[in-house]
């Protein structure tokens, strides 16, 4: 019964600030509105079983993402009559953007990592009663660390990459000016 | 109150893909159609845990997928915002169409 009164309104939730996202006349409101629906989606993954993954749709998509997106709506956001420099106030800013991307890369890596001690959760009886086989921590292990090992191993490697290639850029583009 | 079966997660997942689909084509601010690939991914993610749940038994390889998703969707974010950056400083503008030649 719950379960039903949990997924009409996460639904009704969806549909009514997915559409505000679109016809939102402020990109402002429109993040807003954005993140409520990735708040609502994690609603969906636990609905579903899958607390490990609502975790990770809350800390990404519910404050990661719409961080740097609000940054980058702050940093782009200037009025017409300032001109825009390359100097030292945007370097600045390009800084911060990075940071974020770094503290995206710590909160999955982090969560991540977590998968690598599952007999830690495992042996706890609590989780043991409570959380049903689909969100097991050692189903999740077994699948990231054996069936799908290399495409872990290539979302590490492509994180790895992004985050070293932008400050790579920033700075070559900072030599160039 | 009815049972909420397969069908009403796919419908779900549907709804948001679509809307992301909608919204990256018709929106014009870049911020906002960067939000909509999201809500494609996220749709994406629905569907990959509503099959896990119902047609996976006790495979949980639908739940994995979405990690790798989460992961790719958010390196997909960052270089794109940060493309978007550098081409603001240049242009100065959001809007999508005068984004043509990189």
């Amino acid at each position: 019964m719950y379960n039903e009164i949990i997924f009409y309104s996460a639904s009704f939730l969806i549909l009514l600030f997915g559409v505000l996202t679109l016809v939102s006349w402020n990109i402002f409101y429109s993040l807003i509105s954005a993140i409520i629906v990735f708040f609502t989606t994690s609603i969906f993954f636990w609905l579903l079983g899958s607390e490990y993954n609502a975790v990770i749709q809350l800390a990404i998509y519910g404050f990661a993402i719409p961080i740097i997106l609000g940054l980058g709506i702050m940093f782009t956001n200037l009025k017409k009559d300032r001109p825009v420099k390359f100097g030292f106030s945007n370097s600045k800013y390009g800084l911060i953007l990075v940071c974020g991307i770094f503290i995206l890369a710590m909160i999955y890596i982090v969560l991540i990592s977590l998968l690598s001690v599952p007999e830690i959760f495992s042996t706890q009886i609590i989780f043991d009663e409570f959380i049903n086989p689909h969100s097991n921590f050692m189903v999740f292990s077994k699948g990231i660390f054996s069936n799908y090992v290399w495409a872990f191993e290539l979302i590490s490697l492509i994180l790895t990459i992004t985050v070293a290639g932008l400050t790579i850029i920033k700075r070559v583009g900072r030599r160039a000016k | 109150m009815t049972e909420i079966t397969l069908y009403h997660y796919l419908f779900v997942g549907l709804f948001v893909f679509v809307l992301g689909f909608a919204g990256s084509i018709v929106c014009k601010n870049i911020i906002k159609v960067l939000i909509c690939i999201e809500f494609m991914l996220t749709g994406v993610n629905i569907n990959f845990a509503t099959f896990a749940k119902y047609c996976g038994g006790s495979s949980a390889d639908g739940f994995v997928m979405i990690l790798f998703y989460t992961a790719i969707g958010a390196i997909e974010l960052a270089v794109a915002l940060y493309i978007f950056y550098f081409m603001h400083c240049k242009k100065q503008s959001d809007n999508i169409e005068k984004y043509g030649e990189l």
